[in-house]
Protein backbone atom coordinates (compact mmCIF):
# COMPACT_ATOMS: atom_id res chain seq x y z
CA UNK A 1 0.00 0.00 0.00
CA UNK A 2 2.64 2.51 1.06
CA UNK A 3 4.89 1.39 -1.79
CA UNK A 4 2.12 2.10 -4.29
CA UNK A 5 1.46 5.52 -2.75
CA UNK A 6 5.18 6.34 -2.87
CA UNK A 7 5.29 5.34 -6.55
CA UNK A 8 2.17 7.35 -7.41
CA UNK A 9 3.41 10.34 -5.41
CA UNK A 10 6.82 10.25 -7.07
CA UNK A 11 5.29 10.23 -10.57
CA UNK A 12 2.78 12.98 -9.63
CA UNK A 13 5.70 14.97 -8.27
CA UNK A 14 7.71 14.45 -11.45
CA UNK A 15 4.76 15.77 -13.45
CA UNK A 16 4.84 18.93 -11.34
CA UNK A 17 8.63 19.21 -11.69
CA UNK A 18 8.72 20.61 -15.25
CA UNK A 19 6.35 23.56 -14.69
CA UNK A 20 7.89 24.11 -11.23
CA UNK A 21 11.28 24.35 -12.96
CA UNK A 22 9.76 26.86 -15.39
CA UNK A 23 8.52 28.96 -12.46
CA UNK A 24 11.92 28.71 -10.81
CA UNK A 25 13.80 29.72 -13.98
CA UNK A 26 11.50 32.71 -14.53
CA UNK A 27 11.98 33.84 -10.96
CA UNK A 28 15.74 33.31 -11.02
CA UNK A 29 16.41 35.05 -14.33
CA UNK A 30 13.46 37.40 -14.87
CA UNK A 31 12.75 38.08 -11.17
CA UNK A 32 8.99 37.62 -11.09
CA UNK A 33 6.52 34.85 -10.17
CA UNK A 34 5.24 33.69 -13.54
CA UNK A 35 1.54 32.80 -13.27
CA UNK A 36 1.34 32.33 -17.04
CA UNK A 37 2.56 28.80 -16.43
CA UNK A 38 -1.08 27.64 -15.93
CA UNK A 39 -2.25 29.01 -19.28
CA UNK A 40 0.87 27.65 -20.98
CA UNK A 41 0.12 24.17 -19.62
CA UNK A 42 -3.40 24.37 -21.04
CA UNK A 43 -2.04 25.57 -24.38
CA UNK A 44 0.45 22.68 -24.40
CA UNK A 45 -2.34 20.18 -23.71
CA UNK A 46 -4.48 21.52 -26.59
CA UNK A 47 -1.50 21.82 -28.96
CA UNK A 48 -0.66 18.18 -28.20
CA UNK A 49 -4.29 17.20 -28.85
CA UNK A 50 -4.33 19.05 -32.21
CA UNK A 51 -1.07 17.49 -33.42
CA UNK A 52 -2.02 14.06 -32.08
CA UNK A 53 -5.69 13.61 -32.95
CA UNK A 54 -6.29 16.21 -35.69
CA UNK A 55 -3.01 16.11 -37.62
CA UNK A 56 -2.23 12.44 -37.02
CA UNK A 57 1.16 12.66 -35.28
CA UNK A 58 2.19 9.89 -32.89
CA UNK A 59 2.22 11.00 -29.26
CA UNK A 60 6.02 11.51 -29.12
CA UNK A 61 6.04 13.73 -32.21
CA UNK A 62 2.89 15.53 -31.05
CA UNK A 63 4.50 16.20 -27.65
CA UNK A 64 7.62 17.67 -29.22
CA UNK A 65 5.57 19.83 -31.60
CA UNK A 66 3.34 21.00 -28.73
CA UNK A 67 6.42 21.91 -26.68
CA UNK A 68 7.84 23.83 -29.67
CA UNK A 69 4.49 25.62 -30.14
CA UNK A 70 4.37 26.78 -26.51
CA UNK A 71 8.05 27.81 -26.73
CA UNK A 72 7.26 29.98 -29.76
CA UNK A 73 4.19 31.49 -28.06
CA UNK A 74 6.28 32.20 -24.92
CA UNK A 75 8.92 34.06 -26.94
CA UNK A 76 6.19 36.04 -28.75
CA UNK A 77 4.59 36.87 -25.38
CA UNK A 78 7.94 38.20 -24.20
CA UNK A 79 8.19 40.38 -27.29
CA UNK A 80 4.59 41.63 -26.97
CA UNK A 81 4.10 41.85 -23.19
CA UNK A 82 6.82 40.87 -20.74
CA UNK A 83 9.71 42.59 -22.54
CA UNK A 84 7.82 45.89 -22.52
CA UNK A 85 7.22 45.62 -18.77
CA UNK A 86 10.75 44.45 -17.90
CA UNK A 87 11.73 47.69 -16.15
CA UNK A 88 8.35 48.14 -14.39
CA UNK A 89 9.10 45.79 -11.51
CA UNK A 90 8.02 42.31 -10.47
CA UNK A 91 4.46 43.23 -9.41
CA UNK A 92 3.56 44.56 -12.87
CA UNK A 93 5.08 41.46 -14.49
CA UNK A 94 3.26 39.13 -12.09
CA UNK A 95 -0.11 40.78 -12.77
CA UNK A 96 0.61 40.66 -16.52
CA UNK A 97 1.42 36.95 -16.24
CA UNK A 98 -1.94 36.34 -14.52
CA UNK A 99 -3.66 38.14 -17.39
CA UNK A 100 -1.70 36.16 -19.97
CA UNK A 101 -2.65 32.91 -18.23
CA UNK A 102 -6.37 33.77 -18.32
CA UNK A 103 -6.17 34.90 -21.95
CA UNK A 104 -4.43 31.67 -23.04
CA UNK A 105 -6.92 29.55 -21.12
CA UNK A 106 -9.94 31.40 -22.56
CA UNK A 107 -8.51 31.36 -26.07
CA UNK A 108 -8.36 27.57 -25.80
CA UNK A 109 -11.93 27.55 -24.46
CA UNK A 110 -13.09 29.83 -27.31
CA UNK A 111 -11.43 27.78 -30.05
CA UNK A 112 -12.01 24.24 -28.74
CA UNK A 113 -15.04 24.63 -26.46
CA UNK A 114 -15.60 23.28 -22.96
CA UNK A 115 -15.80 19.61 -23.94
CA UNK A 116 -13.29 17.26 -22.36
CA UNK A 117 -11.08 15.58 -24.92
CA UNK A 118 -8.53 12.79 -24.82
CA UNK A 119 -5.25 12.15 -26.55
CA UNK A 120 -4.93 9.16 -28.85
CA UNK A 121 -2.64 7.04 -26.68
CA UNK A 122 -2.49 3.25 -26.88
CA UNK A 123 -4.10 1.66 -23.87
CA UNK A 124 -1.75 -0.86 -22.31
CA UNK A 125 -2.17 -3.14 -19.32
CA UNK A 126 -0.31 -1.91 -16.27
CA UNK A 127 2.87 -3.69 -15.30
CA UNK A 128 2.98 -5.53 -12.01
CA UNK A 129 6.30 -5.56 -10.23
CA UNK A 130 7.10 -6.32 -6.60
CA UNK A 131 3.46 -5.87 -5.67
CA UNK A 132 3.29 -2.47 -7.41
CA UNK A 133 0.92 -1.58 -10.20
CA UNK A 134 2.79 0.61 -12.70
CA UNK A 135 0.73 2.15 -15.48
CA UNK A 136 2.05 2.83 -18.96
CA UNK A 137 1.33 6.56 -18.45
CA UNK A 138 3.42 6.60 -15.29
CA UNK A 139 6.39 5.10 -17.13
CA UNK A 140 6.04 7.59 -19.99
CA UNK A 141 5.74 10.53 -17.58
CA UNK A 142 8.71 9.45 -15.46
CA UNK A 143 10.92 8.77 -18.50
CA UNK A 144 10.02 12.03 -20.23
CA UNK A 145 10.47 14.18 -17.11
CA UNK A 146 13.71 12.52 -16.03
CA UNK A 147 15.07 12.90 -19.58
CA UNK A 148 14.16 16.60 -19.54
CA UNK A 149 15.71 17.10 -16.10
CA UNK A 150 19.00 15.53 -17.17
CA UNK A 151 19.01 17.56 -20.39
CA UNK A 152 18.22 20.82 -18.60
CA UNK A 153 20.87 20.10 -15.98
CA UNK A 154 23.45 19.56 -18.75
CA UNK A 155 22.37 22.76 -20.50
CA UNK A 156 22.59 24.82 -17.30
CA UNK A 157 25.89 23.34 -16.10
CA UNK A 158 27.95 22.62 -19.19
CA UNK A 159 26.94 24.95 -22.03
CA UNK A 160 27.70 28.63 -22.66
CA UNK A 161 23.94 29.29 -22.72
CA UNK A 162 23.50 27.69 -19.29
CA UNK A 163 26.42 29.65 -17.84
CA UNK A 164 25.02 32.85 -19.35
CA UNK A 165 21.57 32.12 -17.89
CA UNK A 166 23.08 31.62 -14.45
CA UNK A 167 25.23 34.74 -14.89
CA UNK A 168 22.20 36.87 -15.84
CA UNK A 169 20.32 35.44 -12.83
CA UNK A 170 23.27 36.26 -10.57
CA UNK A 171 24.15 39.75 -11.80
CA UNK A 172 22.62 41.10 -15.04
CA UNK A 173 24.71 44.29 -15.03
CA UNK A 174 27.97 42.39 -14.78
CA UNK A 175 26.74 39.97 -17.44
CA UNK A 176 26.30 42.92 -19.83
CA UNK A 177 29.82 44.07 -18.97
CA UNK A 178 31.09 40.60 -19.92
CA UNK A 179 29.59 40.83 -23.41
CA UNK A 180 26.38 38.90 -22.70
CA UNK A 181 23.28 40.45 -24.31
CA UNK A 182 20.61 40.08 -21.63
CA UNK A 183 17.73 40.28 -24.10
CA UNK A 184 19.05 37.32 -26.11
CA UNK A 185 19.46 35.21 -22.97
CA UNK A 186 16.00 36.24 -21.74
CA UNK A 187 14.37 35.19 -25.04
CA UNK A 188 16.16 31.85 -24.98
CA UNK A 189 15.06 31.40 -21.35
CA UNK A 190 11.46 31.99 -22.43
CA UNK A 191 11.90 29.37 -25.14
CA UNK A 192 13.13 26.84 -22.55
CA UNK A 193 10.29 27.78 -20.18
CA UNK A 194 7.84 27.23 -23.07
CA UNK A 195 9.37 23.84 -23.92
CA UNK A 196 9.06 22.69 -20.31
CA UNK A 197 5.46 23.87 -19.80
CA UNK A 198 4.37 22.70 -23.27
CA UNK A 199 5.64 19.19 -22.64
CA UNK A 200 4.18 19.22 -19.12
CA UNK A 201 0.83 20.21 -20.65
CA UNK A 202 0.83 17.10 -22.85
CA UNK A 203 1.83 14.91 -19.88
CA UNK A 204 -0.97 16.48 -17.82
CA UNK A 205 -3.37 15.70 -20.68
CA UNK A 206 -2.19 12.08 -20.67
CA UNK A 207 -2.58 11.93 -16.89
CA UNK A 208 -6.00 13.60 -16.80
CA UNK A 209 -7.71 15.01 -19.92
CA UNK A 210 -7.61 17.93 -22.32
CA UNK A 211 -9.93 20.63 -20.99
CA UNK A 212 -9.64 24.41 -20.42
CA UNK A 213 -8.94 24.14 -16.67
CA UNK A 214 -6.21 21.50 -16.91
CA UNK A 215 -3.48 24.14 -16.39
CA UNK A 216 -5.29 25.86 -13.54
CA UNK A 217 -5.58 22.57 -11.63
CA UNK A 218 -1.77 22.38 -11.57
CA UNK A 219 -1.13 26.06 -10.86
CA UNK A 220 -1.17 26.01 -7.05
CA UNK A 221 0.76 22.73 -6.57
CA UNK A 222 3.35 23.97 -9.10
CA UNK A 223 3.87 27.22 -7.21
CA UNK A 224 3.94 25.34 -3.91
CA UNK A 225 6.67 23.10 -5.33
CA UNK A 226 8.75 26.01 -6.62
CA UNK A 227 8.43 27.94 -3.34
CA UNK A 228 9.04 24.87 -1.20
CA UNK A 229 12.19 24.10 -3.18
CA UNK A 230 13.44 27.67 -2.83
CA UNK A 231 12.47 30.01 -5.68
CA UNK A 232 15.28 30.39 -8.19
CA UNK A 233 16.86 27.01 -7.44
CA UNK A 234 16.25 24.49 -10.27
CA UNK A 235 17.20 21.45 -8.17
CA UNK A 236 15.06 22.82 -5.35
CA UNK A 237 12.07 23.02 -7.71
CA UNK A 238 12.42 19.31 -8.52
CA UNK A 239 12.75 18.35 -4.85
CA UNK A 240 9.81 20.62 -4.00
CA UNK A 241 7.71 18.99 -6.72
CA UNK A 242 8.52 15.52 -5.39
CA UNK A 243 7.67 16.67 -1.85
CA UNK A 244 4.29 18.04 -2.99
CA UNK A 245 3.48 14.90 -5.02
CA UNK A 246 4.46 12.54 -2.21
CA UNK A 247 2.71 14.49 0.54
CA UNK A 248 -0.52 14.60 -1.52
CA UNK A 249 -0.45 10.83 -2.00
CA UNK A 250 0.67 9.93 1.52
CA UNK A 251 -2.03 12.20 2.98
CA UNK A 252 -4.58 9.65 1.79
CA UNK A 253 -3.28 7.30 4.49
CA UNK A 254 -4.79 9.50 7.18
CA UNK A 255 -7.70 11.37 5.53
CA UNK A 256 -10.17 10.71 2.72
CA UNK A 257 -8.83 11.46 -0.80
CA UNK A 258 -10.89 14.64 -1.15
CA UNK A 259 -8.93 16.26 1.75
CA UNK A 260 -5.48 15.24 0.62
CA UNK A 261 -4.54 18.63 -0.85
CA UNK A 262 -5.36 20.39 2.42
CA UNK A 263 -3.23 17.96 4.43
CA UNK A 264 -0.33 18.10 2.00
CA UNK A 265 -0.34 21.89 2.08
CA UNK A 266 -0.44 21.85 5.86
CA UNK A 267 2.73 19.74 5.75
CA UNK A 268 4.32 22.17 3.29
CA UNK A 269 3.32 25.12 5.49
CA UNK A 270 5.00 23.47 8.46
CA UNK A 271 8.13 22.83 6.38
CA UNK A 272 8.26 26.47 5.32
CA UNK A 273 7.80 27.63 8.92
CA UNK A 274 10.87 25.62 9.84
CA UNK A 275 12.85 26.62 6.74
CA UNK A 276 11.38 29.81 5.30
CA UNK A 277 13.80 30.07 2.37
CA UNK A 278 12.67 26.67 1.04
CA UNK A 279 14.64 23.44 0.77
CA UNK A 280 17.52 24.83 -1.32
CA UNK A 281 16.71 28.53 -1.10
CA UNK A 282 19.96 29.57 0.58
CA UNK A 283 21.89 29.61 -2.68
CA UNK A 284 19.26 31.76 -4.31
CA UNK A 285 19.82 34.54 -1.78
CA UNK A 286 21.46 37.54 -3.41
CA UNK A 287 24.93 38.31 -2.08
CA UNK B 1 58.16 64.75 -31.99
CA UNK B 2 57.92 63.19 -35.41
CA UNK B 3 55.09 61.43 -37.27
CA UNK B 4 51.35 61.68 -36.86
CA UNK B 5 49.98 62.10 -33.33
CA UNK B 6 48.78 58.84 -31.76
CA UNK B 7 45.06 58.12 -31.99
CA UNK B 8 43.69 58.40 -28.45
CA UNK B 9 42.75 55.04 -26.96
CA UNK B 10 39.74 56.78 -25.44
CA UNK B 11 38.21 59.98 -26.76
CA UNK B 12 35.20 61.58 -25.07
CA UNK B 13 33.40 64.66 -26.34
CA UNK B 14 30.73 66.65 -24.47
CA UNK B 15 29.54 63.65 -22.48
CA UNK B 16 26.40 64.17 -20.42
CA UNK B 17 24.72 61.36 -18.48
CA UNK B 18 22.33 60.80 -15.59
CA UNK B 19 19.79 58.37 -14.14
CA UNK B 20 16.11 58.08 -15.06
CA UNK B 21 14.39 61.43 -15.23
CA UNK B 22 16.83 63.10 -12.84
CA UNK B 23 19.23 65.84 -13.82
CA UNK B 24 22.62 65.30 -15.42
CA UNK B 25 25.25 63.79 -13.12
CA UNK B 26 28.00 63.99 -15.71
CA UNK B 27 27.84 67.47 -17.24
CA UNK B 28 29.81 67.76 -20.44
CA UNK B 29 33.18 66.00 -20.14
CA UNK B 30 35.87 66.09 -22.86
CA UNK B 31 38.84 63.77 -22.70
CA UNK B 32 41.65 62.35 -24.85
CA UNK B 33 43.60 59.51 -23.27
CA UNK B 34 46.78 58.23 -24.87
CA UNK B 35 47.23 54.48 -25.38
CA UNK B 36 48.89 52.41 -22.63
CA UNK B 37 48.46 55.04 -19.93
CA UNK B 38 46.68 55.08 -16.59
CA UNK B 39 44.27 57.96 -16.10
CA UNK B 40 43.20 58.40 -12.48
CA UNK B 41 39.74 59.91 -12.16
CA UNK B 42 39.38 61.43 -8.70
CA UNK B 43 37.02 63.80 -6.98
CA UNK B 44 34.85 64.22 -3.89
CA UNK B 45 31.92 61.93 -3.13
CA UNK B 46 29.03 62.50 -5.53
CA UNK B 47 31.19 64.17 -8.15
CA UNK B 48 30.00 61.74 -10.85
CA UNK B 49 33.09 59.52 -11.13
CA UNK B 50 31.21 56.21 -11.11
CA UNK B 51 28.49 57.60 -13.36
CA UNK B 52 31.17 58.73 -15.82
CA UNK B 53 32.77 55.31 -15.96
CA UNK B 54 29.36 53.57 -16.25
CA UNK B 55 28.54 55.78 -19.21
CA UNK B 56 31.88 54.78 -20.78
CA UNK B 57 31.03 51.10 -20.20
CA UNK B 58 27.60 51.49 -21.82
CA UNK B 59 25.65 50.68 -18.65
CA UNK B 60 24.19 54.17 -18.75
CA UNK B 61 23.11 55.63 -22.07
CA UNK B 62 24.72 59.05 -22.65
CA UNK B 63 22.23 61.90 -23.03
CA UNK B 64 24.65 63.87 -25.14
CA UNK B 65 28.17 63.60 -26.49
CA UNK B 66 30.27 60.84 -27.98
CA UNK B 67 32.72 58.13 -26.92
CA UNK B 68 35.35 56.64 -29.24
CA UNK B 69 37.69 53.71 -28.65
CA UNK B 70 40.86 53.84 -30.79
CA UNK B 71 39.02 56.09 -33.23
CA UNK B 72 35.82 54.04 -33.47
CA UNK B 73 32.61 55.65 -32.24
CA UNK B 74 30.95 53.34 -29.69
CA UNK B 75 28.37 55.79 -28.30
CA UNK B 76 25.35 53.94 -29.70
CA UNK B 77 26.53 50.45 -28.75
CA UNK B 78 25.06 48.41 -25.87
CA UNK B 79 27.32 47.47 -22.96
CA UNK B 80 27.74 43.95 -24.37
CA UNK B 81 28.73 45.26 -27.82
CA UNK B 82 31.19 47.71 -26.30
CA UNK B 83 33.07 44.74 -24.84
CA UNK B 84 33.44 43.39 -28.37
CA UNK B 85 34.60 46.88 -29.43
CA UNK B 86 37.37 46.80 -26.81
CA UNK B 87 35.97 48.24 -23.56
CA UNK B 88 36.18 46.19 -20.36
CA UNK B 89 34.67 47.28 -17.05
CA UNK B 90 35.27 46.12 -13.51
CA UNK B 91 32.57 47.45 -11.17
CA UNK B 92 33.27 48.54 -7.61
CA UNK B 93 31.00 45.94 -6.02
CA UNK B 94 29.54 42.64 -7.20
CA UNK B 95 32.36 42.35 -9.70
CA UNK B 96 32.23 38.55 -10.02
CA UNK B 97 29.39 36.08 -10.51
CA UNK B 98 29.27 34.90 -6.90
CA UNK B 99 27.23 31.74 -7.61
CA UNK B 100 29.58 30.56 -10.38
CA UNK B 101 33.04 29.06 -9.97
CA UNK B 102 36.20 30.99 -10.82
CA UNK B 103 36.62 28.81 -13.90
CA UNK B 104 33.04 29.54 -15.04
CA UNK B 105 33.58 33.26 -14.46
CA UNK B 106 36.65 33.10 -16.70
CA UNK B 107 34.89 31.02 -19.36
CA UNK B 108 32.06 33.56 -19.52
CA UNK B 109 34.54 36.38 -19.99
CA UNK B 110 35.15 35.37 -23.61
CA UNK B 111 32.39 32.94 -24.59
CA UNK B 112 30.21 35.64 -26.11
CA UNK B 113 33.05 37.61 -27.74
CA UNK B 114 33.67 35.36 -30.72
CA UNK B 115 34.04 38.37 -33.01
CA UNK B 116 36.82 39.92 -30.91
CA UNK B 117 40.40 39.06 -31.86
CA UNK B 118 42.97 38.02 -29.29
CA UNK B 119 40.64 36.37 -26.79
CA UNK B 120 41.90 32.82 -27.20
CA UNK B 121 44.21 30.49 -25.37
CA UNK B 122 47.27 32.77 -25.64
CA UNK B 123 45.44 35.60 -23.91
CA UNK B 124 44.33 33.24 -21.16
CA UNK B 125 47.94 32.20 -20.60
CA UNK B 126 49.01 35.86 -20.55
CA UNK B 127 46.33 36.68 -17.97
CA UNK B 128 47.28 33.70 -15.81
CA UNK B 129 50.87 34.94 -15.92
CA UNK B 130 49.64 38.27 -14.52
CA UNK B 131 47.50 36.53 -11.88
CA UNK B 132 49.17 33.15 -11.26
CA UNK B 133 47.22 32.57 -8.03
CA UNK B 134 44.03 32.01 -10.05
CA UNK B 135 45.32 28.94 -11.86
CA UNK B 136 44.56 26.52 -9.00
CA UNK B 137 41.34 28.20 -7.81
CA UNK B 138 39.24 27.22 -10.81
CA UNK B 139 36.71 25.13 -8.90
CA UNK B 140 36.21 27.59 -6.04
CA UNK B 141 32.87 29.36 -5.95
CA UNK B 142 33.70 33.03 -6.65
CA UNK B 143 31.39 34.11 -3.83
CA UNK B 144 33.61 32.27 -1.35
CA UNK B 145 36.74 34.29 -2.25
CA UNK B 146 38.08 37.16 -0.15
CA UNK B 147 37.59 40.74 -1.38
CA UNK B 148 41.13 40.91 -2.77
CA UNK B 149 40.83 37.57 -4.53
CA UNK B 150 37.50 38.59 -6.08
CA UNK B 151 39.15 41.73 -7.36
CA UNK B 152 41.84 39.63 -9.04
CA UNK B 153 39.21 37.36 -10.65
CA UNK B 154 37.34 40.43 -11.85
CA UNK B 155 40.54 41.91 -13.35
CA UNK B 156 41.41 38.62 -14.98
CA UNK B 157 37.94 38.27 -16.52
CA UNK B 158 38.06 41.80 -17.87
CA UNK B 159 41.53 41.23 -19.36
CA UNK B 160 40.57 37.94 -20.99
CA UNK B 161 38.49 40.07 -23.38
CA UNK B 162 41.83 41.60 -24.54
CA UNK B 163 40.48 45.15 -24.09
CA UNK B 164 41.88 48.35 -25.55
CA UNK B 165 40.54 50.26 -22.56
CA UNK B 166 40.01 48.87 -19.05
CA UNK B 167 37.63 50.78 -16.78
CA UNK B 168 38.19 50.21 -13.05
CA UNK B 169 35.67 51.60 -10.57
CA UNK B 170 37.33 51.98 -7.14
CA UNK B 171 39.30 48.72 -7.16
CA UNK B 172 40.77 49.45 -3.70
CA UNK B 173 37.38 49.94 -2.00
CA UNK B 174 37.01 47.72 1.06
CA UNK B 175 40.47 46.17 0.74
CA UNK B 176 43.09 46.00 3.49
CA UNK B 177 46.21 48.19 2.92
CA UNK B 178 48.24 45.14 1.83
CA UNK B 179 45.66 44.23 -0.80
CA UNK B 180 45.45 47.87 -1.96
CA UNK B 181 49.15 47.78 -2.68
CA UNK B 182 48.86 44.41 -4.48
CA UNK B 183 45.93 45.69 -6.50
CA UNK B 184 47.81 48.80 -7.59
CA UNK B 185 50.80 46.66 -8.59
CA UNK B 186 48.48 44.47 -10.64
CA UNK B 187 47.10 47.58 -12.41
CA UNK B 188 50.63 48.67 -13.34
CA UNK B 189 51.35 45.18 -14.72
CA UNK B 190 48.20 45.36 -16.82
CA UNK B 191 49.22 48.78 -18.21
CA UNK B 192 52.70 47.41 -18.97
CA UNK B 193 51.05 44.59 -20.91
CA UNK B 194 49.62 47.20 -23.30
CA UNK B 195 46.19 48.12 -21.93
CA UNK B 196 44.90 51.66 -21.41
CA UNK B 197 43.34 52.11 -17.98
CA UNK B 198 40.78 54.51 -16.57
CA UNK B 199 41.04 54.24 -12.79
CA UNK B 200 38.30 55.76 -10.66
CA UNK B 201 39.61 56.00 -7.11
CA UNK B 202 38.75 57.45 -3.71
CA UNK B 203 42.22 56.49 -2.48
CA UNK B 204 43.90 59.50 -4.11
CA UNK B 205 47.36 58.76 -2.78
CA UNK B 206 47.37 55.20 -4.10
CA UNK B 207 46.01 56.34 -7.47
CA UNK B 208 48.58 59.14 -7.87
CA UNK B 209 51.42 56.69 -7.24
CA UNK B 210 50.64 54.69 -10.38
CA UNK B 211 48.78 57.12 -12.68
CA UNK B 212 50.27 58.80 -15.74
CA UNK B 213 47.58 61.47 -15.80
CA UNK B 214 44.89 62.71 -13.46
CA UNK B 215 41.42 64.07 -14.10
CA UNK B 216 39.61 65.73 -11.23
CA UNK B 217 35.81 65.73 -11.38
CA UNK B 218 33.80 68.13 -9.27
CA UNK B 219 30.00 68.22 -9.54
CA UNK B 220 30.06 66.31 -12.82
CA UNK B 221 32.52 68.63 -14.56
CA UNK B 222 36.23 68.32 -15.26
CA UNK B 223 38.02 70.68 -12.87
CA UNK B 224 41.53 69.69 -13.77
CA UNK B 225 43.40 67.39 -16.13
CA UNK B 226 47.16 67.16 -15.82
CA UNK B 227 50.10 64.75 -15.80
CA UNK B 228 50.25 62.96 -12.44
CA UNK B 229 53.70 64.37 -11.70
CA UNK B 230 52.38 67.92 -11.77
CA UNK B 231 49.64 67.36 -9.23
CA UNK B 232 50.23 68.66 -5.72
CA UNK B 233 48.12 67.50 -2.76
CA UNK B 234 47.48 71.14 -1.83
CA UNK B 235 45.97 71.81 -5.28
CA UNK B 236 43.72 68.80 -4.90
CA UNK B 237 42.50 69.88 -1.48
CA UNK B 238 41.67 73.27 -2.95
CA UNK B 239 39.76 71.66 -5.84
CA UNK B 240 37.96 69.11 -3.67
CA UNK B 241 36.80 71.41 -0.93
CA UNK B 242 36.72 74.93 -2.34
CA UNK B 243 34.89 74.20 -5.54
CA UNK B 244 32.85 71.13 -4.65
CA UNK B 245 29.73 73.22 -4.11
Amino acid sequence: MIGQLLLNGTVSGLLLALPALAVSLTFGILKFPNFAVGGSLTLGAYAGWVFNTQLGFQIVGASLLAAATVALVSVLLDVAVFGRLREQGSIALMVASMGVSLILENLCRFVFGNATRSLDVDVARPLRWAGLRISHEQIVTAAAVLGCLVLLHLVLRTTPLGRAMRAVADNPTLAAARGIEREVIVRLTWAIIGLLTGLAGVLAAIDRAVEPLVGWSYQIPVFAAAILGGLGSPLGAVLGALAVGLSEELATLVVPTSYRQAVSFAVILLLLLVRSQGLLGARAVRK
Amino acid sequence: MSGAPAIPALAVRGLRAGYGRGGDIVRGIDLDQLPETILAVIGPNGSGKSTFVKALAGLLRPREGSISITGRDVTGLSAARRVVAGVAYVPQEKNVFATLTVRENMQLATEFLRRRAGTGREQEERVLTLFPELADRGRTLAGNLSGGQRQMVAFACALLANPEVLLLDEPSAGLSPRFVSETMEAIVRVRSAGTTIVLVEQNVQAALCIADAVMVLVAGRKSLEAPAGQIRQADLADLFFARAA
